[in-house]
Formats: structure tokens, sequence, C-alpha cells
């Protein structure tokens, strides 16, 4: 399975440049994916498109060959297959226990109670969030916050996994656990795609790299290709 | 104290109980103080809807009594109209205050007593069901009594988003207090309206990116969830 972008364009109102300018990406399943660029480059942007909540002005994109309808029932298929986790886990927990957030997403595509009660337990074992079904989301830790949240979207069996800024205020153990999850997820054939301003992560964790700028591909490829040179912020050496 | 009270409904020895024996009870003990109107039967309630709650329930009584002075301080508040009296002319035990006479008639007074009262004990019944029962257990009865799902929703929403509200407010507090924003009366004015205006603003952004997130898990309008009663609960 492939998710692609091609030549897309996306403009917010009001604005007068354009957040995504030419894009042409190609995302395969079981693919780890690292998007890299400045604040307000369009990595976020980028994300939004993928999932079908910002819509391109020029340019299509595709899943798995086939452009994607933006009517409801095209937007549920493209949600089944891309799943996102935004930046802040609080943003994303709607109710007032973990089991019952697992279960929107899974309901929401239609599922029996049944099959989303399933979906539910298999998230939460993956996320090792199984001893926290019964508790209330406000009184998670920083750490299981962001487990529940990518819990939330794995319990709808994505087949793409977007992952925006959401590693950079978690402590180093919990960051650990959290990317060993998305490296399994990986390994299992869903394409990782981590938005990141971690470069040292990036070299490391990343098989393919989109590095944005102003809101067109500045470069992509393997890391060590694309991650040289003078641009690079991690190579210019400390500050003072 | 909310962040308490939730903390209670989910740690006392009722709260895996069937809410609906919660709030029947809470229920019959208000009905009781409206429907008597008599202060002994508001201080029978009274007693006993504390009973069940400490000892009961095994909330600790001094959280309770916390509650109950705070809620009761407002009653107090509210009552203080009943038991003065105002005329133009003097009353026994009246003092004149801008050409009027204001003064405490013993009939006044006994009103005023029985609607602290009546109000306290009603309070306390409701106590017993907030401090007892964890808000999912609500919402869930309440969906099965066939209470309108879109209300249910919203209280759902609220209840989860004044924990994270409230932590936004802690946060800007903080930040204010690092910087002397509560040093004097003036700044401890002037800091009150900045967090009010940016809570304001922060509550609308967040119900924006709430949506979003909404959207991308295939949202169609109804937040639907499986029942809580059926979540695996393991033994701590």
């Amino acid at each position: 399975m492939k998710l692609t972008f091609r030549d897309v364009h996306v403009a917010y109102p009001g604005r007068e440049t354009p957040a995504l300018i030419g894009v042409n990406i190609e995302i395969a399943a079981g693919q780890r994916v690292a998007l890299v660029g400045r604040n307000g480059s369009g990595k976020s942007t980028l994300i939004l498109t993928a999932n079908g909540i910002l819509r391109p002005q020029q340019g299509a994109v595709m899943l798995d060959g086939q452009p994607v309808q933006y009517d409801r029932r095209g937007l549920a298929a493209l949600r089944r297959c891309v799943g996102v986790v935004f930046q802040d886990p609080d943003d994303q927990l709607f109710t007032a226990n973990v089991y019952q957030d697992l279960s929107l997403g899974p309901l929401n595509l239609g599922l029996s109670q049944a099959e989303a009660r399933q979906r539910v337990l298999q998230a939460a074992e993956q996320c090792g969030l199984s001893h926290l079904l019964d508790r209330p989301t406000h009184s998670l830790s920083g750490g299981e916050k962001a487990r529940a949240a990518i819990a939330g979207v794995l319990a709808m069996t994505p087949r793409f996994l977007f992952v925006d800024e959401l590693l950079h205020h978690l402590d180093p153990w919990v960051r650990r656990e959290v990317l060993r999850l998305l490296c399994d997820l990986a390994s299992a054939g869903c394409a990782v795609v981590l938005a990141t301003h971690d470069w040292a992560l990036v070299r490391t964790w990343a098989q393919h790299v989109i590095w944005l700028e102003a809101g067109r591909i500045f470069r992509q490829g393997h890391p060590s290709a694309v991650l040289t040179g003078p641009e690079c912020p991690d190579l210019e050496g400390a500050p003072c | 104290m909310g962040l308490q009270i939730d903390a209670f409904a989910y740690a006392n020895r009722l709260s895996r109980l069937h809410p609906a024996y919660k709030a029947g009870c809470s229920l019959l003990a208000l009905c009781a103080c409206l429907v008597l109107d008599r202060p002994l039967a508001s201080v029978i309630v009274l007693v006993l809807m504390l009973a069940l709650t400490t000892v009961w329930a095994g909330v600790p009584w001094r959280a309770v009594a916390k509650l109950l002075f705070a809620e009761g301080s407002f009653l107090l508040a509210g009552v203080l109209g009943i038991a003065l009296t105002v005329s133009p002319s003097p009353t026994p035990g009246s003092v004149s205050v801008g050409g009027m006479w204001v003064g405490v008639s013993a009939q006044s007074l006994a009103q005023a007593v029985a609607v602290f009262l009546r109000a306290l004990g009603s309070v306390a019944a409701l106590n017993f069901l907030a401090l007892t029962t964890p808000v999912p257990d609500l919402l869930e009865w309440l969906r099965r009594l066939r209470v309108p799902e879109v209300l249910v929703e919203l209280m759902g929403l609220i209840y989860r988003f004044t924990f994270v509200l409230l932590d936004s407010l802690g946060h800007m507090t903080l930040a204010h207090e690092v910087r002397l924003g509560f040093a004097s009366q003036r700044a401890t004015l002037r800091s009150a309206a900045l967090i009010g205006a940016n809570l304001f603003i922060q509550a609308f952004r967040r119900s924006q990116r709430l949506e979003v997130a909404l959207r991308s898990r295939a949202w169609n309008g109804s937040l639907r969830v499986l029942p809580w009663q059926d979540a695996p609960r393991p033994q701590r």
C-alpha cells in the first residue's frame, strides 16, 4: 500500500503564501519516515492533508494509486488507513476514561461494539495501557497520555501513522518506549511518519527523510544523503 | 476542591456500586428535604447523608466537612436576606441604617434557619452522589435512562476539559507568580484579568484543535463510545 502526494498545493484562507507548494512524496507500507523542517515550514499542514482534514487546491493525494475522494465515504476510507497523533495528547483525549477514548475511533468506523472492544483491548495491549483502561484520562501522566493518544489511533488499525512532534515533551525513558512502539508498528507493516526537530533521532531512526522549507520539499531521501551540508543545524556545532 | 471531589469519587468504598443505587439514595434524601420542609427532617437528612458519605463510603470526614463548609458559606450569604427585615418604622431590636430600620425578628430568623437547613440537607445529599460516583458511571447511567445523547456528550466533554483548563490555569498562574504578578493588590487584579482573557483564548484555540483531532478519527457528529461498565477493571 502507498500514500502519494502528487504536486500538492495547500493554502490557508486569508494567507498570501501557500503552506504547501508542489509537494511530491511517496510513502510505502512499513517505512519509517522523518518529517523535518523549521517551525512553519508546512509539516503539520502536510499531516493534516494526508488525513483529509485539509484539501489540496491543486494536485492530488492518492491512496494506492487512487485519488482520495473528499465526500463522507471517501474521507472515512482515508481515515481508516491514515491515522494522526497530534502534538498535545490533551487535544485528542476526549472522553472521561481511557477505555471509552480508545473506542471512539473504531465505533466511528462503523464497527460493532464487540469488534470495537476487541480493537480497544488490542491497542491497549500494544501500547502497554491494559492496566490503565479504567483510569480517568485527566489522571494519566504525560507519557501515559502520549501512549493513550497513540492507542486511540491504533485502535483504528491505520496503515499510515503520522505523529506530529509528540516526542519533544516526553522524558527520555518514555520517549524510548514510544519510539520502540513506533518501530514495532513499522515492523508490522504500518508506515510511521514522525514530524520532529530531533536531528540526531532522524539520523538513527528514519529510513527516509522529508525535509520541508517554506512549504516546499527541500530535500528527501535516505538520511545519509539528505542530512549533509551546512544547512543541517546539528552539524554547525555549539553556538557558544 | 474540584479535583479532590473527583479523586474521592474514584477512590471510595462505593465507587463500584451501581450509580442507580447512589443516585436513588441521593434523590430520596433530596426529596425528603424538599417535601417534608421541616428543620428536624433536614437535620436528620444532613446527618444521615454525612454518615453515609463518611462511614459507608469511607470519604475522610475532613474533606466532607471542608466541602460542606464552603457550600454552607454561600448558603449563609443567601439566607441573610431572609433573616434581616427592613422596615420604615422601628421594630424591637432593629437599628437605623440610612433612614430605614434593619432588624431580625424571631419569625424571619426561624424562616432563615429552616431554609438554610433545607438547602444544606439537599447539598449534603448531592455531595454524597458527587463524592461516591465517578462521572463516567453517571454518564453511562444517564445514557441508559435515555437522556438525550447530545446532553450526555456535552456533560462528558465539559467534565473532561474542565481538567484541561484547570491545568492551563495552573500553568498561567505560576507564570504570573514567578514574574511577581501577585505582588500587590493592583498586580493581582491585573494578573487575574490577563489570566482570564488568556484562558478564554486558549479554550477557543483548544476547541479548534479538538475538532481537528475528532475529524481525524473519523468523527461523524456523535461521540459514540463503548459502555464504561464493560471496561476491564484490573485489581490493584
